[in-house]
Parts: C-alpha cells; structure tokens; sequence
C-alpha cells in the first residue's frame, strides 16, 4: 500500500472526490426523504421535479393531531430500552462463566447459545403466540420487552463474551492474588475493562430491537401495543389516501434514533460486528 | 510471614510437564530466587504458590499448613505479575489501593500506605495516571507498589525489574533487598539475571526443564556448581566447558592437557572458569580468536582444535587476531564432569 503512504497533493485530492462522492451516494436518499416530509402533500406528487420547494409542516400538523406517535414511541423505548436491560443483566454473568469458568462443555454450551440466533423466527411465532396468550401478556408492552429481549440475548453474551476473552487472564490473576472475589473481578475488572464491548452489545441490540417486526405483530393486535416499527407499516396517513410526505416523517422518525447510537458507537461497532473474525 | 514447602510437586499440561517433581523447602523470611532459561517452569512454579494454577501432584504448604485446596484469594500472597497486570480502568493510585480494600484494611490508613509504597518505588508523580499513560518501567513498578502496600505472608515476584534501565534496576534491586529484610516477608523471585540472582537471593534455586538442578546459596552455586548446565548458566561470561578424556591422573583434549584426579577415566567434560585461566602456562595451546577490553579487564577468546575458550585477561592484555598463545589454569580450581554432565570431581 505504498500509495496510501504518498502524501501528494494531487492523490490527496483524489481520495476526497471519491470519499465525497461516496458520502453523497449514501446521504442524498435521507436527505431527500427529509425534504419530503417537509413539504406540502400537493407538491410531492407532481411529475416534473421542483427543485425549490416551499416549505411546509402539514405533515407534522397531521402527524401530532391524528396519530398517537407519543404512544408509539412511548411503546418502542420501553420495549426497546427494557429489552436491552434486561440483556445486559443476564449475559454479562453468563458471557463472564462462559470466557473464564473451566467446566465440561463449555465450548459446546457457547455455541448452542448462539444457534439459537440461527433458527428462523417463524418458525417459533406461533408457540411464541400461545405461550404470551396462556400467561395473558397479549397486545403489552411487557410482552415485547421479553421477546426483544430473549431474540437479542445470545448475541449480547456471544459479543461481550468475545471481548471478556480478550481482556488478560493476567489482570483476573492479580485480583485474585489481592484477594477479590469472582464477582468483585467481575464488577471492577471485567466490566470496566470491556466496557466498550458491553455497549457495542447494548446498541447492537437496540437496533434490532427497535427494527423487530415479526414478533410485535403477533403480539401488539391494537395499537396500544404498537411499535414505531408495526406503526409505521400500518400507517397510510389517515382516511384521505396514502399522504407520503407523512410517512416519509415518520419513517424518518423512526429511523433517527438508529442514525444516532450508530454514530456514538461507529468507533467500535465494526470490531463488534467482526468479532467471529477477531476471536473465535 | 511463612515458611513454603513443595512436596514432590509435578505439574502437567496436557502431556506436557511444566514442572517435574519439585521439592523445595523455602524457611521463614528467606529470600529464594529461581534462575533458569526461558521456559523452564519458574512462572508455573510461582502460579502454583499463588494458587492460580493447581499442581497435577504434590503437596503445597505454606506456614505448615496444606495449601492445595485453599483459593488464591484467601493464600494471603502477593504477586507482581511478569506482565504486570496493571487494572486499566483505574489510576494508579487505585491499583495500588485495590489489595488494601479487598482484604479489609482500615480506610484510614489506605492513604498513607499508597504513598509510602509509590515513595518506595519512585513512582508518587504518576499516582493520578491511568496505567496507559506510563512507560514499561513506570508499569513495572506500580505493579511492585501495589504488591508491597500490603504486608502479605509470601511475595512472588515474578521477574519485577525486568524492563528497567541498568541504573534504576540497580538501585532498584536494593531497594527490594532492603525492604525484604525489613518487612520480614518470605519472598520467591524469578529472574533471567544472574547478578540479580547472586546479590538478592539467600538461596538460588536453577531449573532446567521443569526440573531442579540445584539448590545452594550463591556462594555454592557459584564455586560448586553441580552439573554442566549450572556450570555453564552462573558467571559472565559462564565457566568454560572443555570436552576429553581422562586417564591415569591426565585429563586431555585437543590442545588442553591438565592433570586430573587419577579414578576419573573415560569421557570427561573439564570446567574452568574464565577468571581462574591467565595467559602464559602450558595447559592449553591455542590462537588468540577475538580480544575484547572493556576498561577494568579484557576478555580474550582463545580457539583451540574444536573449541573456544574464554579468558578474564589483565586489563592491559593485547594480542593480534591468530596470533599463536598458551594459557595456564589454576589448578587448584578444576571441575570435572562424567558423561551425563554431573559433577565428577576437581575444586
Ligand atoms: N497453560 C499452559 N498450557 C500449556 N503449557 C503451558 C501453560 N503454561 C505454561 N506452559 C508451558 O510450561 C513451560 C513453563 O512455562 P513457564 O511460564 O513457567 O516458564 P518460565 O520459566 O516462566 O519462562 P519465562 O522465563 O519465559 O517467563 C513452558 O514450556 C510453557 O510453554
Ligand atoms: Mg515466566
């Protein structure tokens, strides 16, 4: 790679074109989308490109007035926030037993922990469907934060567990020498030390949280359980017909809160996605 | 404050032995040092006193009493570990606190004795620092700090000046010698230095491949080396090791010729140390291969047939490369070994 190394003014240049227009490429459709929901429902159906729209918020108006988006957002940060605490709290101590605790299986349990990620949702919807309709969880928000919460659990023990694997046998070596206990080790040392890997974890999880789609169907039949994400499919923007500069808000609703955690964590993300190639 | 005691200790991992049939009996406030190349089993003896690795065989005591089923925590040890195994996520200060706040010592004092541990050891700047912001050498004390800070019944060290410059491992090694006597506290030290090894230790202990080759003071190491690979591990440079044969009273090799005790016969290794030859004599003929001075003396290598052989010189020596030379040994300090490399006789 001996061009990277070059430090011409020319190459220079070159690089940024090409970052640039790549930037642009995966931007412009956001952008565009965002335009949409700002302006009028007459203006965005018109054949001929307008390329300086009047600005408008009827789309928001009629967002705020006729649709309960405060309750579906309500709805997807409990489920979405629940479901990731409740994660964290069982596969930080399983992801610790299963990188540091020598017992027979070990590896074997490691892994049907993660082939449960393996199997296909549908097949289990209808079991899933009876099981919350036995224990009368239907159509809750309770109910969604379980079933985020047990669809996201293997991968969270499998991400922290890679980074626990990572973190020196050494560091746990000393603690026990100074006379810590297992779960002092784990509070002071293993946490902190894979922070990181914990919050790659958590937002890898959120994200799938706040995209699932399959399960909240099943369970939210009205809309006092919806989602943002079973919302926003149901959602044609009222009575009158398909209002598209509505949906191209919500939608845009929707997806910002990804775009954010995206952004805070980008810097570790990768390595929590790549993990399978890091540390088997 | 504490005697240990290895019984007949035997490692394995896999079918791999790390550590064969180790017995050691190290007595209270002893300042025992293992001394062995890479790989020989001094980590994994440390990690069984420890606690943090379990012998596949063998008895451990520690005061008298049997340690083999005690957890690490509770072997009130201290260890300072050859990677240093600093606490990232802490300061320094914190790392050396967390030994203080584990086994219970009053607030109170946590203070004070952080600051006179990090005075012990230079370190009272970096308190504050994450132990990523530190040098080599800066880690490697903190981590002897946070060993110290407590009065444990046992230190092991595991190699604890092993990337400091000369200067500070010197005053350094003093230090730790001071403060072992003056705390009291049975300590086990591993180092690859010989000349930390002869100045700290009360007793060195030299492995081979998870196997003892001797236990003696400094002194007797030294002077009675018992095998070959003792022989030619202590000194700098190391004993001379010249292979022959012995028979009736004479031992002889290609161009070396001594006498020899007269029931030695067959293939013998003759050991000389390089300070106990000196130039001119006729006990071995040889070209002068390379002459090295260093200010206080000069080191000769002098190559016979198939062999060279290092020389302690007077400081002034010189000689031109393949010039012809004899040297003389001081007979009075021959060692001899049989086939298997055990000490025969001589001294
Ligand atoms: N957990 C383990 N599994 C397998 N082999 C091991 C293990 N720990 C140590 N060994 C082996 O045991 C031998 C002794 O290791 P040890 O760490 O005690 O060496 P050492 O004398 O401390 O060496 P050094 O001076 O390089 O630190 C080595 O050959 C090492 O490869
Ligand atoms: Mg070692």
């Amino acid at each position: 790679m001996a061009s990277v190394r070059k430090s011409g003014g020319e190459n220079l240049l070159v690089r940024y074109i090409i970052l640039v227009s790549w930037a642009l490429v995966c931007v412009v459709p956001i952008l565009w989308f965002l335009t949409i929901g700002f302006r009028p429902r007459t203006e965005i159906i018109v054949p001929e490109p307008i390329y300086w729209p009047t600005w408008s918020l009827d789309a928001w108006r009629l967002l705020v007035s006729d649709w309960p988006i405060a309750l579906y957002l309500r709805n997807s940060i409990l489920a979405v926030a629940g479901s990731v605490v409740i994660d964290l709290v069982l596969a930080i101590p399983a992801a610790f037993a299963l990188a540091r605790y020598e017992f027979k299986g070990r590896e074997d349990i490691g892994f049907y922990i993660l082939s449960t990620r393996m199997m296909a949702p549908a097949i289990v919807a209808v079991p899933i469907f009876f099981l919350f309709k036995n224990i009368g969880l239907l159509d809750s928000v309770w109910a969604l934060m379980l079933i985020y919460a047990a669809i996201n659990l293997s991968l969270v023990t499998w991400i922290i567990r890679s980074y626990m694997l990572d973190i020196p046998k050494e560091l746990e070596d000393a603690a026990r020498t100074d006379g810590a206990s297992d779960l002092t080790i784990l509070r002071e040392i293993m946490i902190p030390a894979c922070l990181p890997g914990i919050i790659t974890a958590a937002v890898i999880a959120a994200i799938f949280a706040i995209n699932e789609f399959l399960f909240t169907l099943l369970i939210a039949s009205t809309s006092k359980a919806y989602t943002m994400s079973v919302a926003l499919a149901n959602f044609t923007g009222g009575s009158d017909g398909v209002i598209y500069n509505a949906i191209a808000l919500v939608s845009f609703i929707a997806f910002a809160p990804i775009l954010i955690l995206v952004i805070l964590i980008q810097k570790h993300l990768s390595r929590g996605l790549t993990m399978g190639a890091v540390k088997g | 404050m504490a005697s240990i005691l290895l019984k007949n200790i035997v490692k394995s991992f896999g079918s791999f032995v790390g550590v064969q049939d180790m017995n050691l009996d190290i007595v209270d406030e002893e300042f025992l040092v293992l001394l062995g190349p890479s790989g020989c089993g001094k980590t994994t003896t440390m990690r069984m006193i420890a606690g943090l690795e379990h012998p596949t065989e063998g008895e451990i005591r520690i005061g008298g009493e049997l340690m083999n089923d005690i957890d690490a925590r509770d072997r009130d040890v201290a260890m300072v570990f050859q990677g240093y195994a600093l606490y990232p996520n802490m300061s320094i200060y914190e790392n050396i606190r967390f030994p203080l706040r584990m086994r219970q010592v009053p607030k109170a004092q946590h203070d004070e004795r952080i600051r006179r541990a990090a005075e012990m050891v230079e370190l009272g700047p970096f308190l504050e620092r994450k132990p990523g912001a530190l040098s080599g050498g800066q880690r490697q004390r903190a981590a002897l700090a946070r060993a110290i800070v407590r009065q444990p019944q046992v230190f092991l060290m595991d190699e604890p000046l092993s990337n400091l410059d000369a200067k500070l491992r010197a005053s350094m090694r003093v230090q730790i010698k001071h403060m072992q006597r003056e705390l009291k506290v049975t300590t086990v030290y591993v180092t690859h230095d010989q000349i930390e090894a002869m100045t700290l230790a009360d007793r060195i202990v030299i492995m081979n491949k998870g196997v003892i080759q001797q236990i003696g003071t400094p002194d007797d190491i030294y002077s009675n080396p018992a095998n070959t690979f003792v022989a030619g591990f202590i000194g700098s440079p190391p004993m001379n090791l010249i292979a022959g044969t012995a028979q009736n009273g004479t031992f002889s090799a290609a161009g070396a010729r001594v006498p020899c005790p007269a029931n030695l016969s067959g293939n013998i290794t003759l050991g000389i140390r390089p300070e106990d030859c000196l130039v001119g004599g006729d006990n071995l003929q040889g070209l002068v291969y390379g002459v090295e001075p260093t200010g206080d003396i000069t080191y000769l290598t002098v190559r016979t047939a198939n062999k060279t052989v290092e020389i302690k010189a007077g400081r002034e020596f010189r000689a031109p490369i393949d010039s012809a030379i004899a040297v003389g040994f001081d007979t009075s300090r021959l060692y001899f070994f049989g086939e298997d490399g055990a000490r025969v006789g001589g001294n």
